[in-house]
């Protein structure tokens, strides 16, 4: 019987540190994500403002030179520009976008930040989507910011939660 | 024949706008056969020009000449398209905005209409795009072969050539075909091919789409897209060694001089001119001066008299006199 105790207490307090892991463990991947993100938005504007690639050459680009785990993003939204033919970039981005909060950890401006980039690309000549690019790199510099700050703030503290809530449970139920 | 010149017309309706180009794909096939350009005008009816006339297109695709009954195209639409035509890298075609149009695979033209804006003297862009004028290219492959054995002189050479005419008669299409022959060789006439340098300085003669010619220029030619006539003749004669250097539109000065320059270098000219006869040219001050120095051996003019691209004449450059026969 006291083997049994001992296993289930081990297993509730396992589980519960594993939630608490989870939890904790969003805020560094949005913060990871976001640094992948912003690579990635730094690729494309070498190719746009340097190379004056074609957007959705470009796009590809940046999928192939990107962490995949981001970049394959701008690859989904060159497959949606090519199939649907329907000349509104911004569409073709707001669809995409639609599974990024729950796929990248990324909060509501971090998507809008995405979408942003949905508005202005390619609509301008290269001087323009130069001052565009800066201008999106410095915000995506606050939100990684603010994403550090929350990850010091709330990581340890998810995972710690976790533990102890897990031996408070068992303490309990003892 | 028709069925070709229906594939070229859906072709270009993939660079506009959905709403658009679903009314479009309903026009009825004699006329998706002979569009020759059509025209988004922001907040006014679609418009087509086709045989020679203007039709405008009703939401159900038909066509007629009352205006009130065209379908009117947004700015939406013409935002959409301009998208689509400029491949979504309105920053990639920079230069060819500014010079106010845009080469589409398959060598169709954009024309563009909005607001110019000025920097440092030169256009720096167009902005708050109003109107679209896609005109489509069909190539008429064979047009000019009527015409080759007035303009080759033997042995395998050629004389130097100016093709008049008013505009929409065919001018750059028999230049092209013209040099198409001249770099292929005619057998018949016992002529081998010569080397072509073409100064495509509107991108209508080659239509280069990523550095790949859309039209059939045969196998002897090399191509400077977008290069001025001056700038596009120094190098040609610097670097390539044509036999004939081929060129659209001459009218100012610069492009005298640059006849002028291929000629010191015993270069053979091929040309082509806006006007309707050779007093016409005569009134033009730069024009003058080259008919006056004999410079061109042949002149062809061309009319619409019996459809695009009649040639009306063919005049001998010394003589002045008709040789047409």
């Amino acid at each position: 019987m006291g083997f049994v105790k001992i296993l289930s207490s081990l297993l509730i307090v396992f589980s519960s540190s594993l939630i608490g892991y989870y939890y904790g463990n969003r805020y560094s991947m949005r913060l990871e994500n976001l640094s992948y993100l912003e690579q990635c938005i730094r690729i494309l504007e070498t190719e746009i403002v340097y190379g004056a690639v074609p957007l959705p050459e470009a796009l590809t680009n940046v999928y192939l030179k990107g962490n995949k785990k981001v970049s394959c993003i701008f690859e989904e939204v060159k497959m949606d520009l090519t199939s649907n033919k329907d000349g509104d970039l911004f569409s073709s981005f707001h669809r995409v976008s639609s599974h990024l909060m729950e796929k990248l950890n990324f909060t509501k401006e971090d998507v809008e930040l995405f979408l942003s980039l949905g508005r202005l690309l390619g609509s301008s000549d290269r001087t323009d989507q130069e001052k565009n690019f800066k201008l999106i790199l410095n915000q995506i510099k606050i939100l990684k910011d603010e994403a550090l700050a929350q990850k010091n703030k709330n990581e340890k503290m998810y995972k710690n939660l976790g533990i102890l809530a897990g031996i408070a449970i068992v303490i309990i139920l003892l | 024949m028709q069925h070709k010149d229906i594939g070229i017309y859906e072709n270009v309706l993939e660079y506009i706008s959905l709403e658009i180009s679903q009314v479009l794909r309903k026009v009825p096939p004699e006329f998706k056969a002979n569009i020759e350009e059509i025209r988004l005008r922001n907040g006014l009816p679609l418009n087509i020009y086709c045989m020679n006339s203007d039709y405008f297109v009703t939401d159900d695709g038909l066509i007629t000449k009352n205006k009130d009954m065209g379908k009117l195209v947004t700015k939406q639409d013409i935002i959409k398209t301009f998208q689509l035509v400029s491949n979504y890298s309105v920053y990639a075609f920079e230069e060819e905005i500014k010079n106010g149009f845009i080469t589409l695979k398959g060598g169709h033209r954009v024309g563009i209409g909005g607001k110019v804006l000025y920097r440092n003297n030169e256009v720096e862009k167009i902005k708050n795009i109003s109107s679209l004028n896609i005109r489509i290219a069909r190539e008429k492959i064979g047009v000019s072969n009527s015409l080759m054995k007035y303009i080759i002189e033997h042995p395998n050479t050629i004389h130097n050539t100016l093709i008049v005419s008013p505009p929409k008669c065919g001018k750059t299409t028999i230049l092209r075909d013209m040099i198409r022959n001249l770099s292929n060789g005619l057998e018949k006439l016992n002529f081998q091919g010569l080397k072509i340098g073409v100064i495509d300085e509107r991108s209508e003669l080659a239509g280069m789409y990523n550095g790949v010619a859309q039209h059939d220029l045969g196998p002897r030619v090399d191509v400077l897209d977008g290069c001025n006539k001056r700038d596009g003749t120094m190098m040609l004669l610097r670097a390539m060694s044509p036999d004939v250097i081929a060129m659209d539109e001459i009218g100012n000065i610069e492009d005298v001089e640059a006849v002028h320059e291929i000629l010191k270098a015993g270069v053979k000219i091929i040309a082509t001119v806006h006007g309707s006869s050779i007093e016409d040219l005569k009134s033009r001050r730069s024009l003058d001066m080259l008919i006056r120095d004999k410079i061109f051996k042949r002149y062809i003019i061309l009319d619409n008299s019996k459809g695009i691209g009649t040639i009306k004449d063919v005049i001998d450059g010394d003589t002045f006199i008709s040789i047409k026969y």
